[in-house]
């Protein structure tokens, strides 16, 4: 009765007809591009992002050296660091791998934690290396409200708050993780490029 | 002559440490010391054909400092890296080799709690220029908050368009309605409504998933 | 000038000269844009789509393997085409569904093959974002259910059914132009 498969050849006929753009697109295109930053190159031959973490084995001799800059350095930091604070999170965390490839900075992001008795509350988390006091709370006087706010570049951190230096605590804010180690995990996802 | 003397005194126990350090060859510096020689060697190995195969080394340390904060012992300790190290292989699969360690990670969780690469790999196909660090990070939250891995991995590959900003609310609001008494698999159904509803309004065709069928819970 | 496969060109990119992605614009622009232009009913939003497609494949070039980068541009403007359509529903509220322009694109040879175009982009607006996708990757595109389902990401049935609809649907819309 009615020519369907004809019909339908029709409307697919039309519609695959070629389209012209304007070609002036090419130019704007290349601008935004011309106006990326340029990144230092990281890739290999084969156009693989690299992820090299620096390792270095020292000889005897540049480990004596190094201990000894190092005994000169602790000596001479003792006494300049005791009143200067630290803002928190700044230098304690181990330096990301694809940090340059990620376009550097990270994004801002506020920890809160609500523990009106503690007396100290520290993060300690995949972003400063599980430890203790790198990272100490800082308490909203008189509110039992405890926060800190770090930068992190994309990656996926798990962590928890330790409250009184004894007790582990999951973040009520925050999507729990899977814990293999006996102790309560949460987890913070930062995207990014 | 007293002052050199005095400088190989004070050298020398700088130099035994170091100089033992260097022999275990202690690649992971934050490890050393901290674990008994051989699960460190070990670990160290791991690490080294970690970096051989191009996959990042960080998340296994971090997972190996974790343990040592937690005061596990280190027979939980290194299987839990040789665990990680084995997700981290398997979302490079997934993800392909110009993956960024951030998307790893999150692959990593995303298998841990019960995806397949397969479905990794359909994530990555339909979200070809854009990471996949968050949409793979809350599939494994959502599982994590009670969500079935199935109905996870609808409800992410269903929103791909998403942008990431998108994904976290959507992921907040599931887990939410969780928390005040939904089911999962209700609250997860009636926020995928919503956000597919957002991205092509009036479009009665599009339900949940693909093709409307709502997948059944697991008994 | 010697016409050089995408694989090199992507390749001089990646090594670090920039100027080589402009041949890959020039090339893809044409191709993108009828696809774009069908799916999102007029050239400015394609031309949006576009530059955002191209931009978005320069600074991830780094996931292409370079044989396949047709397809893997393609499936970017897929993507884009999807999120614009979005972004474009929640600022009006409700797709335009009506709101066309004939465009310079089309090349005009009669009266009676402008109405038909004019005719058929409007039916095509009518349909669901999925189901215009979903035809147009199949019946425009020509791409086996196979390809479709690895670019979207969605089910070969649903897939079927989509573009089942939009047959129907299309046939319906435009029986009387066509025959009339």
């Amino acid at each position: 009765m009615v020519e369907n498969g004809d019909d339908l050849a029709r409307i697919a006929e039309s519609l695959r007809e070629p389209v012209r753009i304007d070609p002036a697109l090419d130019a704007r295109v290349m601008a935004e591009i011309e106006a990326l930053p340029r990144q230092p190159s990281r890739l290999d031959s084969r156009g693989h992002w690299l992820f090299r973490r620096r390792t270095f084995r020292l000889s005897p001799m540049g480990v004596l050296a190094m201990a000894a800059g190092l005994a000169a350095l602790v000596l001479v930091a003792g006494r300049v660091g005791a009143n200067r604070a630290e803002p928190p999170g700044a230098a304690t965390g181990p330096p990301v791998e694809d940090q340059a490839a990620a376009g550097g900075p990270g994004q801002t992001t506020q920890f809160v934690f609500v523990a009106p008795d503690a007396r100290s509350v520290s993060i300690v988390g995949d972003f400063n290396d599980w430890s203790f006091s790198a990272t100490p709370l800082e308490q909203q006087p008189g509110d039992g409200l405890w926060w800190v706010t770090l930068s992190l570049p994309p990656g996926r951190y798990r962590y928890a708050f330790v409250v009184d230096g004894t007790r582990w605590r999951k973040d009520p804010n925050s999507p729990a993780a899977e814990d293999e180690f006996g102790r309560p995990n949460s987890v913070v996802t930062i995207g990014g490029p | 002559m007293m002052l050199r003397a005095r400088f190989c005194l004070l050298a020398t126990p700088f130099l035994t440490l170091m100089v033992m350090a260097t022999r275990l060859d202690a690649q992971e510096p934050r490890l050393a010391g901290r674990l008994p020689g051989p699960v460190l060697q070990r670990i160290d190995s791991l690490l080294d054909a970690a970096r051989r195969n191009g996959l990042p080394t960080e998340p296994l340390v971090d997972r190996a400092l974790e343990g040592l904060a937690k005061g596990a012992a280190p027979d939980r300790i290194e299987p839990a890296v040789l665990r990680l190290s084995d997700e981290l292989r398997l979302a490079r699969t997934a993800f392909g080799d110009a993956a960024t360690a951030a998307e790893l990670m999150a692959g990593a969780s995303a298998i841990r709690a019960g995806a397949t690469t397969e479905s990794l790999l359909r994530l990555r196909e339909s979200r070809p220029d854009q990471p996949l660090t968050v949409p793979a990070g809350v599939l494994a939250d959502l599982v994590a908050a009670g969500v079935d891995i199935q109905d996870g991995v609808t409800a992410v590959l269903a929103i791909v368009a998403a942008e990431d900003a998108d994904y976290v609310a959507f992921r907040r609001n599931v887990e939410r309605d969780i928390a005040l008494g939904a089911s999962p698999a209700a609250a997860l159904g009636v926020r995928l409504r919503g956000m597919t509803e957002v991205l092509v309004p009036g479009d009665a065709s599009v339900g949940v998933g693909s093709g409307g069928t709502r997948r059944k819970r697991k008994p | 000038m010697k016409d050089e496969s995408d694989a090199v060109l992507v390749r001089r990119v990646l090594a670090g000269e920039r100027q080589a992605f402009a041949r890959l614009v020039e090339r893809y622009r044409d191709p993108l844009g009828r696809y774009a232009v069908r799916m999102l009913g007029n050239a400015a939003d394609a031309e949006d789509v576009l530059q955002d497609t191209f931009v978005r494949a320069y600074r991830s070039l780094t996931r292409c393997r370079p044989d396949d980068f047709g397809r893997w541009l393609f499936a970017i403007l897929v993507n884009r085409c999807r999120t614009h359509a979005a972004q474009r529903g929640r600022r009006n509220g409700i797709l335009r569904a009506n709101q066309h322009v004939v465009d310079a694109a089309f090349v005009s040879a009669s009266d009676e093959r402008d109405a038909l175009r004019e005719a058929i982009a409007l039916a095509l607006e009518r349909l669901p974002a999925e189901q215009r996708e979903a035809f147009l990757l199949k019946h425009v595109e020509e791409l086996s259910y196979q390809e479709m389902h690895e670019l979207t990401g969605t089910g070969i049935a649903a897939l079927r059914m989509r573009v089942f609809r939009a047959r129907e649907e299309l046939r319906r819309l435009l029986a009387e132009t066509i025959r009339g």
